[in-house]
């Protein structure tokens, strides 16, 4: 990432999307708006101080939802460029109330409101679309029942709780728990406040709140306004009290999720969604599981598919690695159902097709391999440049040349023609350098000749 | 005429291409929807099957 920011040759337009393309290979005219990030990529230096007082706190689209940012924000702590941007959805200024915090806290004085979007024009020979993926809504699977059990989620989610830079700094605590941790971090500072409130009673009558409540019960101090007042407070603070150290008993419970389930073909080699196989999430899975494992030892994992296709180099050795030395189980059978146990167990209901039965277990988390669905922007950048798609919406190639589109000088790579992993995509992506490279500088040498002329 | 490239989406084809083609001595526009390039790969840990850091 670093190099591709700092390369003389490539010039890098972040926060920007294609809004136009004419001409034809060799002569393409495209027109691009770089969205206003209302701070200044010149002056910006990426220090952060900005998030740091900025007052509005988002849900974060880079953990996913897992964790929170605020309202200026850099995607992730590593982002090139580090240029922070202001979200224009939830800035307090930009939404016509008073703020501009980030503005005064910052010292290079690059943030500025009243930046507009720029549109600018390009000159290309040929193009490459590498425009991604996403990840398959497992919410339209109702028997898996992700969203309304907190402690199943998606092999992406599962990524960033695992990762020492995400949410939980890499421990596994489940989503359910840490909801839990939430409101009783919520409850005890509302308890703070009660009790702070009680302290200036207890000064001003030199009294403590127990010994008072006795003698107020017993009607001592008859209509005094002022200790009736005492007395409601009180009388609120100590079922605040009691539940909050309850809820201290429980979470002091918690630990993090020892017992993984890992469910194959979410979303693909399903009829009802995308026939064809994602390719990856077998070896996301056995990835995943073997972190989990190398985080905690005792960690177990159980992986429930059809097959698990292990096709590529070195990939059938890590499925047996994992298999050995890192307590994983490869089930053989499609899960049926999702339901909640005790404590917010996830119970998986599968057909154990080696054995021919039914089973059920209890697991602390689950975790969906979720098929590779084709962006969603995808369709409107085609229609632009026009190129075809294919039946589900990937760019349409042929066999023999599978980073060419249906248009001469636009090219693809990477999962915007199909499903790949991470090795195969850079294969692509060389590729299809190559093949655009080849366009940029025959109509090179073509200005050159007639120059020359 | 020109003999530059655009390349749409800064995820790990999208860096790659672009850097193969700037090695090249290619001029490269590349163009990313979000604040910073790295797209799906940044969200991934580690990669299989070498376990190696994704970032």
């Amino acid at each position: 990432m670093l190099d591709v920011g700092r390369h003389p040759n490539i010039k890098l337009l972040a926060y920007s999307e294609v809004e136009k393309v004419e001409g034809e290979e060799g002569a393409f005219k495209v027109t691009i708006r770089r969205k206003a990030r209302y701070v200044d990529e010149d002056k910006c230096t990426g220090c952060g101080a900005c998030k740091e007082k900025c007052p509005t706190v988002v849900p974060d689209a880079f953990n996913e939802g897992l964790g929170t940012r605020k309202a200026i924000y850099s995607l992730f702590a590593q982002g090139i460029p580090s240029t922070h941007t202001i979200d224009p959805a939830h800035c307090r200024q930009l939404n016509g109330k008073k703020c501009g915090i980030c503005a005064k806290t910052c010292q290079a004085k690059a943030v500025n409101f009243d930046q507009k979007d720029r549109v600018v024009e390009i000159d290309v020979a040929s193009i490459i679309i590498a425009a991604g993926y996403d990840v398959f809504d497992p919410s339209r699977i109702s028997e898996y029942h992700y969203r309304d059990l907190p402690n199943v989620v998606t092999a992406i989610e599962f990524e960033r709780l695992l990762s020492a830079s995400g949410p939980t700094g890499g421990h596994l605590d489940r989503p359910s728990d840490r909801a839990f941790e939430a409101e009783l971090a919520e409850l005890g500072k509302k308890v703070e406040k009660a009790q702070k409130a009680l302290e200036k009673y207890e000064e001003k009558y030199g009294a403590s709140s127990s010994d008072f409540i006795m003698k107020y019960r017993s009607g001592d101090y008859g209509d005094d306004a002022d200790k009736a007042k005492w007395a409601e407070k009180f009388e609120e603070f100590l079922p605040m009290h009691e539940s909050l150290e309850a809820m201290k008993d429980k979470a002091s419970g918690f630990s993090v999720a020892k017992r993984l389930a890992f469910v194959q073909c979410v979303g693909s080699r399903d009829f009802r969604f995308y026939p064809f196989c994602s390719g990856y999430c077998c070896m996301h899975s056995i990835k995943e599981a073997i972190i989990a494992h190398e985080h905690g030892p005792e960690t177990t994992s159980t992986i429930f598919g059809m097959d698990i296709r292990a096709v590529g180099k070195g990939f059938e050795e890590y499925k047996i690695r994992g298999g050995n030395h890192s307590n994983i189980t490869y089930v053989r059978g499609r899960v049926a159902e999702i339901t909640e146990g005790q404590n917010h167990n996830p119970v998986i209901t599968y057909e154990d097709t080696r054995e021919r039965k039914v089973k059920s277990q209890e697991f602390d988390m689950v975790i969906l391999a979720t098929a590779c669905a084709p962006t969603k922007g995808i369709i409107e950048l085609s229609g632009k440049l026009g190129v075809e798609l294919d039946k589900y919406n990937f760019i349409k190639t042929s066999p023999i040349s599978p980073v060419d589109t249906s248009v001469p000088g636009v090219f693809v790579c990477g999962c915007a023609q199909a499903p790949m992993d991470v090795p195969e995509s850079v294969a692509q992506a060389s590729s299809a350098a190559a093949r655009a490279a080849e366009i940029a500088f025959h109509y090179y040498s073509e200005k050159e000749k007639a120059v020359a002329c | 005429m020109t003999k530059d490239v655009l390349v749409i989406g800064g995820g790990i084809a999208g860096m790659q291409t672009s850097l193969d083609l700037a090695d090249m001595g290619i001029k490269v526009h590349l163009v990313e929807r979000l604040p910073s390039v790295g797209g799906k790969m940044a969200q991934l840990d580690k990669t299989f099957p070498t376990n190696d850091c994704a970032i």
